[in-house]
């Protein structure tokens, strides 16, 4: 039987059978809507109307309401994926730095009771990134939805004392981006989901500090059409976005720019590691793959105070095009064809005989 | 039951078909309760380096754990309770109890899932016991 790996996010969920050069056949929001039942009462309501209220299944990368997981992975395994009651697989989930002991058996006791899986593995998406580009040592940079981290990989093994998370993502920027745009254009009312797909669309690097203080001065203003009909226009507000991972002062943050965690973070590792970790770093993640982006960083680690200059890794040929969006769910494909033939996995005789805190001691 | 028993039948087992390099259970303060045959000679200040950084975990990582010489690689453990090391495809777990430090050292093609198996079983058994 195939492998099936299961990538959750805080803004998308991505998962399919294991096939390491194909993109995630299946992406779809974490976001969910309750529809609250006749009967059931919200807080204070009593009337019985059909409700729905939006909830966020995961949120900064850990998983916070377990109803709403269960129903997302039902919905996936079952019906998106094809998988039959009472013939479950092998399934192989991805989990960000730091990830508390609780939550991961909690993941664990889920798949062996409620969906009856024969095999389970759990593995950081620091390394599936950088198996999805070929490498076991390297550095990663996971900008996502609701976090961002920084951790130094050496042959497969996640160095914690060096790695780093940041409570800040996605998320936050698109907050950042709606409160200038707001500035600027006071009489328009906008709405979040709007200001992720104008983040999107529009938000762009500027190529060093400087040009990002002249565009602050002057910069070529673009009209867009939201769906609702009303117009804004957006000028300086696109370069904020880009900048405030390299100035996190931008977002309220005391911190150094991203690049200087990165150099921060691998002189905590043994030295002669350093080489082969600056050398082979990565950006993954949906807000690296921001214009411009890449070639800031490549231009700020030039700049930076390390001896050995950061350097980013190409991804191979054979590879599809989006590889630093889903680079976390193809490593954990590949991952998949190694793990479960060679039965490092946690199967379901070993989970009945242990319990849930085997899933430290086999999946690291 | 004497200690090399421990080591001989518990430690140094056949799990699925395979077993540990080398294994022993040690005394925190470096001294020998029993251990297998090709355990490799060790130094007293490696053993002191591991039982600090039970205390204060990570302070292991910058230098790496060195066991009888050889250089392993600090990967995720639990603070003040297990110590894991790599060393290419083999490398070392270390449990700590109440009183002692089991130590088991695989190699390929034994995984580290299986080592933790073997030697964090017996260190519960142990804890159980006040050991």
């Amino acid at each position: 039987m195939e492998a099936v790996v299961v990538d959750y996010g805080s803004k998308l969920l991505k998962a399919g059978i294991a096939s390491p050069d194909q993109d995630p056949p299946c992406i779809i929001p974490t976001k969910m809507k309750r529809v609250l039942e006749e009967g059931e009462a919200a807080e204070g309501e009593g009337t019985g109307n059909v409700e729905e209220v939006m909830i966020d299944t995961v949120v900064r990368g850990f998983v916070s309401d377990w109803d709403a997981m269960e129903d997302l992975l039902h919905h996936v395994l079952y019906t998106n994926i094809g998988w039959e009651i009472g013939d479950e697989g092998h399934i192989l989930f991805t989990e960000p730095l730091f990830t508390p002991k609780y939550l991961r058996e909690q993941l664990v006791q889920l798949m062996f009771e409620t969906f009856n899986v024969s095999g389970f593995y759990a593995s950081e998406q620091a390394v599936l990134s950088l198996y999805a580009v070929g490498r076991i040592s390297g550095c990663t940079i996971d900008i996502g939805h609701g976090k961002i981290d920084v951790a130094p990989v050496c042959e497969g093994a996640v160095h914690h004392i060096a790695s780093k998370r940041f409570e800040v993502g996605g998320v936050d920027l698109t907050n950042l981006l709606a409160r200038e745009l707001q500035k600027s254009n006071p009489s328009v009312k906008l709405d979040i989901s709007d200001v992720e797909k104008i983040k999107e669309l529009y938000a762009k690097c500027a190529s060093d500090q400087l040009e990002f203080e002249k565009m602050k001065n002057s910069c070529p203003a673009e009209q867009h059409t939201l769906p609702d009909g009303q117009v804004i226009t957006i000028g300086k507000e696109r370069y904020i976005v880009g900048e405030a991972l390299f100035q996190p002062h931008i977002l309220g943050l005391e911190e150094y720019g991203i690049v200087d965690q990165l150099v921060a973070g691998v002189s905590n590792v043994a030295s002669e590691y350093h080489r082969q970790l600056l050398e082979n770093t990565m950006l993954c993640g949906g807000t690296a793959s921001m214009t411009g982006f890449e070639r800031r960083f490549q231009s700020e680690a030039n700049l930076s105070t390390s001896a050995i200059r950061p350097a980013l890794v190409k991804p191979p040929e054979y590879m599809p095009e989006n590889l630093a969006r889903n680079s976390a769910w193809m490593g954990g494909a590949i991952l998949a064809k190694v793990v479960f033939p060679q039965n490092q996995h946690v199967t379901k005789g070993e989970y009945d005989e242990t319990g849930p805190a085997i899933v430290h001691k086999k999946c690291f | 039951m004497s200690w090399q028993s421990y080591v001989d039948d518990h430690l140094m087992c056949e799990i699925d078909g395979q077993h540990l390099t080398a294994a022993a259970i040690l005394g925190q303060d470096g001294s020998v309760w029993a251990q297998s045959t090709a355990f490799p000679q060790f130094k007293p200040e490696e053993i002191a380096a591991i039982v600090k950084d039970f205390d204060e975990p990570g302070s292991l990582a910058p230098t790496g754990l060195f066991l009888g010489g050889a250089k392993y690689m600090v990967i995720q453990g639990e603070p003040g309770a297990v110590i894991r090391g790599k060393k290419g495809s083999g490398g070392v777990c270390v449990k700590k109890t109440n009183q002692a430090l089991i130590m088991g050292v695989y190699e390929e093609p034994m995984t580290p899932g299986q080592c933790n198996m073997v030697v964090e079983r017996l260190g519960d058994y142990l804890y159980e016991q006040d050991l």
